[in-house]
């Protein structure tokens, strides 16, 4: 009984396995279709967009060609009543020409039958005098009969004369059917939102509607910011030819204002040049320095470089909360607009966090920076090397610092205002949130040292701990033992540990106004100084003689910490 | 072990009640105050158990260390015993102020006349708790132990004999070497006799270079102008020393100005239930 009920067990596990695989699958096809979906639903719109362009060069083709038709009538009947007009006027002069020359034969008619009747008159005289017997006499009329010669040619050509018309009007007429007007100046659209890259400009212009072009050259040309508006040698001028209206212009500089301008050509001409455009491309992304970050439970403060030489309008930062397998949860939060190079930003308490930053520009934003990833379980702080004294050489990662044994030559102890100058010290960058901060230290027996915070502005010739702008733990080597001081304004308590940190947990807290030490292995409370934190303070580490110190930081707070 | 209420006032949100018993260790009636926090009206609390100095009774502490407020705070039960049997009609008991009544020693006596009844050391470790957490809301697993002067050396012996039983300790101004200073050594020669080998079971310093036992976390607070700190009776440096060779966390702090006083146990106080709370709620 008890072997079944233990292999109906088995079996529910087995079966509850499967459910949980079958799942997993179902969630991961689910996942799949999903995808499969949205990739759908993305060509579908394409393809609507698609067909929408087709359906409006259909339109525009067919409109087109009705003006066209028309424009051809017009043209065909102008010809045909040119031609009547000229057939008439031809046809009115041939009348004329006839008239004139059938008058003329009708005279010469005339003449004719009067020359006829005058020799008939003379046959009858020259038959008379042959009856006469009068041979001689005869004769004599017949020589002179026969000396009148008769003119028997017409007068006028058989031919009406027709002069050789000249066409060359309506052949121009004819001509001017096929020829198209030269287009005018297109116009050019000002720039989309979201229609620039890195490198990139999509362009746009419209053509007057009775236009006919063959295509159309878009010209373009880098603008510098320091250059005079009406400089136009500055730069070259590139030219792209195309024959739609719009045109994508590649191989340009990022964050960069172009100069575009239109113009259109047909067979008859070229347009004059549409105005000229400005158009913007988005700036290259910027870059997140991680080592000018830092971060606390509740917020974190972000810097980036521009990754542009020339200013950009602003700067977009984008906060996604993360899973703690890496994945997305939750929506990204935006604060746009970020005018400097850098953005506190108010995060939840112990999450983890994705944070990236755009450049933007008129031309839109820039793609993201690479990201970087921020937790808020505890305090985050780099170490201000730019504060160090010139002894103290830091490690690669930041976080170690060592003081050598090596004398440095005076030459090499180059100061400015900001080097900590007597103290071999170094100040980290704390966030300026007043909320509760932790960060730990690791020393070694024989490390004399001070660690603690400090304002700011803390005198840099001064000792940690000697003025009223900081507060210190001290270690001290006395030959007899470990002598350890709580340095304020150079005084310290009297107080004696005796077993020796080697890693120091130090507790800042802005409300409750306290600065408290640890033994971090031992969980000792060591000491706590109480004081009311005028402004932001930054931890600082100083090496008393040679040595090394490592910060810890980034961790949570220990509960024994917390008051 | 019946408990007769001798007083009982409303204090800090909570109570602070003076009790009477028959003490069986100490065959004779014993005072203790308590202290028992709001929180104690609902859930079991841990304990504070205070050792007073010289000459004083369960009184000292509770009207002039000021403690209530910081144990309601951090829902604490503080128990002040008195400092030795009372009216025990010993030969000698009265004649002295720094031996006999109100000078116990936190010491279970072997020496006559005194081995009936100056069990404190006894009294404190054992029948004390046991009543405590019989008759009040007390976690029995959670307790911890501060004194001032002779109550500061019963607190840290009663730590260093008894490893793990008690979660944090502190002290004012403790006597930490009693076998090398006057008071200890008339009271150990009285109460354990003459062979200095057995009072190293009641000296802290000797305990502390010989102890075994889970980590420890003592803080002590001195007066820097205790007139019986120059006279030599408290020795801490003996303590220190001890400490460090042996690995033991001590935070001493000496706090200039500050005498044997109560003016100077109030000044502290809060620091000292802060440190045994961050143990006993831990």
């Amino acid at each position: 009984m008890d072997l079944y009920d233990s292999r109906g067990g088995v079996l529910a596990v087995i079966e509850e396995c499967f459910s949980a695989e079958e799942q997993e699958e179902q969630e991961e096809a689910d996942e799949e279709m999903t995808v499969t979906r949205n990739q759908l639903q993305e060509k579908v719109v394409e393809m609507e967009n698609f067909a929408g362009h087709l359906e409006e060069i259909f339109l525009t083709v067919e409109e087109n060609f009705g003006r066209r038709e028309q424009h051809l009538e017009q043209h065909y009947a102008d010809v045909l009543q040119t031609l009547s007009a000229r057939y008439d006027q031809r046809a009115a002069r041939l009348g004329q020409d006839k008239k004139s020359q059938l008058e003329v034969l009708y005279g010469q008619l005339l003449g004719c039958g009067r020359t006829l009747d005058s020799s008939k008159e003379l046959i009858e005289t020259a038959q008379g005098i042959y009856r006469s017997q009068d041979k001689r006499l005869f004769l004599k009329v017949i020589e002179e009969f026969a000396k009148e010669e008769m003119d028997l040619t017409l007068s006028t050509a058989l031919e009406l004369n027709t002069p050789e018309d000249d066409l060359s009007d309506v052949k121009t007429m004819m001509d001017s059917i096929s020829v198209v007007p030269a287009p005018s100046a297109p116009v050019i659209n000002p720039q989309m939102a979201n229609s620039a890259t890195q490198t990139s400009l999509r362009v746009r212009w419209n053509l007057f509607s009775d236009d006919t072009v063959e295509f159309y050259e878009l010209f373009y040309r880098l603008v510098l910011e320091d250059m005079p508006a009406d400089n136009t040698h500055g730069t070259d001028v590139c030219k792209v030819k195309v024959k739609e209206t719009h045109c994508r212009v590649t191989d340009l500089l990022p964050n960069a204002q172009y100069e575009l301008w239109v113009m259109a050509t047909n067979t008859t001409g070229i347009s004059p040049a549409s105005e000229k455009a400005l158009y913007m491309t988005v700036p290259s992304p910027p870059a997140i320095k991680e080592r000018g970050c830092s971060s606390c439970p509740e917020a974190a403060l972000i810097r980036w470089d521009s990754g542009n030489n020339n200013p950009v309008d602003s700067y977009t930062v984008e906060i996604t909360e993360m899973d703690t397998h890496g994945a997305q949860c939750g929506a990204a939060e935006w604060i746009v607009a970020v005018a400097a190079c850098q953005c506190l930003v108010q995060l939840q308490q112990d999450r983890r966090y994705m944070v990236t930053v755009r450049a933007v520009n008129i031309g839109g934003p820039s793609e993201r920076s690479h990201p970087l990833g921020v937790s808020t379980t505890g305090t985050l702080f780099h170490l201000l090397e730019d504060t160090a004294h010139p002894c103290l050489s830091i490690s690669e990662d930041g976080f170690t610092m060592f003081y050598g044994d090596e004398e440095l030559p005076l030459s090499a102890l180059a100061f400015d205002d900001n080097n900590f100058a007597r103290c071999v010290a170094v100040l980290g960058d704390l966030l300026p949130v007043r909320g509760q901060h932790y960060w730990e230290v690791e020393v070694d027996d024989y490390t004399e040292f001070r660690v603690g915070i400090a304002y700011e502005d803390t005198n840099r010739n001064a000792y940690l701990g000697a003025t009223n702008s900081s507060w210190c733990m001290r270690h001290i080597l006395t030959p007899t033992r470990h002598k350890y001081e709580f340095l304020h304004d150079g005084w310290s308590p009297d107080l004696r540990i005796t077993v020796n940190p080697v890693r120091l947990g130090v507790a800042l807290d802005y409300d409750g106004g306290t600065l408290s030490f640890y033994n971090v292995e031992l969980e000792q409370h060591l000491y706590t100084f109480h004081c009311h934190f005028q402004s932001y303070v930054h931890p600082c580490f100083a090496l008393d003689n040679p040595g090394a110190l490592t910060v810890h930081n980034s961790m949570e707070a220990p509960g024994y910490t917390m008051t | 072990m019946a408990l007769t209420q001798v007083s009982s006032n409303k204090c800090a949100g909570g109570y602070q009640k003076v009790f009477e018993h028959d003490s069986l260790e100490l065959q004779c009636k014993m005072k203790f105050a308590v202290y028992l926090p709001p929180k104690a009206e609902s859930d079991k609390c841990p304990v504070f158990y205070w050792l007073s100095g010289l000459t004083c009774t369960e009184q000292n502490f509770i009207t002039k260390a000021g403690a209530q407020q910081a144990a309601a705070d951090n829902g604490i039960i503080i128990v002040a015993p008195d400092t030795s049997p009372r009216g025990c009609g010993i030969e000698g008991e009265d004649e002295s102020w720094d031996f006999g009544t109100g000078a116990g020693f936190y010491v279970d006596a072997t020496q006559e006349p005194w081995t009936t009844n100056y069990r404190m050391y006894s009294y404190i470790t054992d029948e004390l708790p046991k009543l405590i957490n019989n008759n009040f809301a007390a976690d029995p697993d959670r307790m911890s132990i501060s004194g001032h002067s002779m109550g500061g050396h019963g607190a840290l012996v009663c730590t260093l004999r008894n490893p793990g039983k008690y979660k944090a300790v502190s002290a004012f101004a403790p006597i930490c070497n009693p076998i090398q200073c006057p008071w200890g050594q008339k009271a150990f020669a009285g109460y354990l006799g003459a062979d200095k080998s057995t009072w190293e079971a009641y000296d802290a310093t000797a305990l502390a270079a010989s102890y075994e036992g889970p980590k420890l976390d003592i803080l002590i607070d001195q007066g820097g102008d205790d007139q019986f700190l120059s006279s030599s009776q408290l020795l801490p440096d003996h303590l220190i020393a001890a400490c460090s060779a042996k690995k033991i966390p001590v935070v001493f702090r000496r706090q200039p100005g500050y005498d044997h006083s109560y003016f100077f146990i109030y000044s502290f106080m809060s620091d000292h239930i802060k440190h045994h709370a961050k143990y006993l709620n831990a």
